[in-house]
């Protein structure tokens, strides 16, 4: 892939909003992981 | 029945690793009950006088010499690899020059790391091989030599590099290893079970790390900071977030990306791995050698492929006990490298999951497809990477042996699987300088990747590496390796 190529992509890629969907799976996969990875932490000090 | 009810086996090199890594472990057996079947294999000593270098792995095959041994395990890993590349298609004599090539030049690197000015590391071991300076990078330095040459090769001499290109198989080689590690780390945690049983709930850590806490932090950064689109951004979150290469893949097949896409971003995955394990071993032995575990586990989730990471985590297994020595700390052999590799085996589990639930909503929500163009819930085990049922295999099977065998089954247990763990060591070296080979700096460069490669930047020393460390150091800190005298 040359430069050229690789802008156009870049150019062509400005136009796309985060949909309703995105935000939904960015906001639930950091809130699970935030949760799960208190549990763990606790689970690990306790042990 | 007809040949057209035959089921028919398509091999991958996931699918090779798997049988190549459990044959050499079967072959390691059998030493259990008296039949030493792999101690011929070459093994390297430190060196000042360079005929004293070559040895064999077991005393039984010591009259045999160290040249004839390193020929022998040319032979036999030429052998075996030359079934694989006619399995996968690849011109059985061109793929066996190019080996034979790659496997001189990577044992010629490995040999060169084992000079005493650049391995010792105790002042003690100095004064036994007479020298008065060594630039101390232990034994699996050669590692590192490895890469150098590799990484020279590729951008000082690209026209060899691409002559040697049928055998440079970074991603077979080190599956190949991680199934034979299976059986090395059961043996380490078969002592300190307990410690063992922290390194798979900082496992489990790691898949939510690498999922659900990376991969949607660095897709946010990619979209909204760095206007890319849908298409480019999940297989770059991947890339960065979880596993590299295999991720990178999985994750453009299941949103139906271009397959140039991928393909660029793994490229950059490589690159960036490269430098990673140029530098991340040293930070990790300056900084964290007093909290070994968390520099392990902080190196497996930093660095993102899994051949970099996992012969990274060795070098730094070397590199913290080598430090820990010369303080007069003699911690056992293993653990390090047995929290990478746990790491980035559990992350590597869920990669099928992943996939599968980025598809899912894809094809649904996102770009949607007719009916038979949607994810289906087989791609999960198609894209399930099967080295890791070796892994798992070996590990259980060695583990079930240590703890539960007759007491002359478990003294030969450690030295049969040492034998097994030398294959192991050559797989890795071929897996550090295949990744020097693909690391042609310059061509990137020219193909302009400013843009992937500052979305890497951000996202890596932005977050990845600190947000690993603080999770690492959480489950880690004050948990230390045992000891031995």
């Amino acid at each position: 892939m040359t430069d050229k190529i690789l802008q156009d992509e870049l150019a062509k890629s400005g136009v796309e909003p985060l949909l309703p969907i995105e935000k939904k799976l960015i906001g639930w996969s950091l809130g699970l992981g935030l949760f799960f990875l208190a549990i763990l932490g606790t689970i690990s000090r306790i042990g | 029945m007809s040949e057209a009810a035959v089921p028919r086996v398509t091999w991958t090199e996931d699918l090779i690793a798997l049988v190549a890594g459990l044959l050499i472990f079967a072959l390691a057996l059998p030493n259990l009950a008296g039949l030493d079947l792999l101690g011929w294999a070459v093994t390297t000593s430190v060196w000042t006088d360079a005929s004293h270098a070559l040895g064999t792995a077991s005393k039984t095959y010591a009259g045999l010499g160290g040249v004839p041994a390193l020929l022998l395990t040319y032979l036999a890993l030429l052998s075996v690899l030359s079934v694989a590349a006619a399995a996968l298609k690849v011109p059985v004599a061109r793929f066996a020059l190019a080996f034979t090539a790659l496997f001189a030049i990577a044992y010629a690197s490995w040999v060169l790391g084992s000079f005493a000015h650049l391995a010792v590391v105790t002042p003690a071991d100095q004064k036994k091989f007479g020298i008065e300076w060594s630039l101390k990078l232990t034994n699996e330095g050669g590692y590192i030599v490895a890469l150098v040459v590799g990484l020279a090769i590729a951008n000082f001499a690209p026209s060899l590099a691409e002559k040697l290109k049928d055998a440079v198989r970074p991603e077979l080689y080190i599956k190949i290893a991680i199934v034979i590690l299976g059986a090395f780390l059961a043996v380490t945690a078969a002592g300190k079970l307990n410690l063992a049983s922290n390194l798979l709930l900082r496992g489990v850590a790691a898949i939510i790390e690498a999922y659900l806490i990376y991969w949607p932090v660095v897709y946010f950064i990619s979209r909204k900071y760095f206007g890319f689109s849908r298409e480019w951004s999940a297989p770059l979150a991947s890339g960065i977030s979880i596993c590299g290469v295999a991720a990178a893949i999985a994750t453009g097949g299941a949103i139906r990306a271009r397959p140039v896409v991928p393909v660029l971003v793994s490229s950059l995955v490589v690159i960036f791995a490269v430098v990673e394990v140029l530098i991340l071993p040293w930070i990790a032995q300056t900084f964290l050698a007093d909290d070994p575990l968390v520099a392990g586990a902080w190196i497996g989730l930093a660095i993102k492929t899994d051949g970099a990471a996992v012969a990274a985590g060795g070098i730094t297994d070397s590199l913290i006990l080598a430090k820990a020595a010369a303080n007069g700390v003699n911690y056992q052999p293993g653990w390090i490298l047995a929290t990478t590799a746990t790491v980035k085996v559990f992350i590597d589990i869920f990669i099928g999951i992943w996939a599968f639930i980025l598809g899912t909503i894809w094809t649904n929500y996102i770009t949607p497809k007719p009916e038979g163009e949607r994810a289906r819930a087989r791609e999960i085990w198609q894209r399930f990477p099967k080295f890791i049922l070796g892994f798992v295999a070996t590990f259980a099977i060695t583990l079930l042996l240590a703890l539960y065998g007759p007491p002359d089954v478990t003294q030969k247990l450690a030295p049969a699987i040492g034998e097994a763990n030398v294959f192991r060591v050559i797989f890795f070296l071929l897996t550090f300088f295949s990744i020097g080979l693909l690391s042609n700096f310059k061509k990137l460069w020219q193909e302009g990747f400013a843009k992937l490669v500052a979305v890497y930047l951000v996202s890596l020393f932005g977050f990845v590496i600190w947000v690993g460390f603080v999770i690492s150091w959480i489950f880690f800190h004050g948990v230390l390796p045992p000891t031995v005298s």
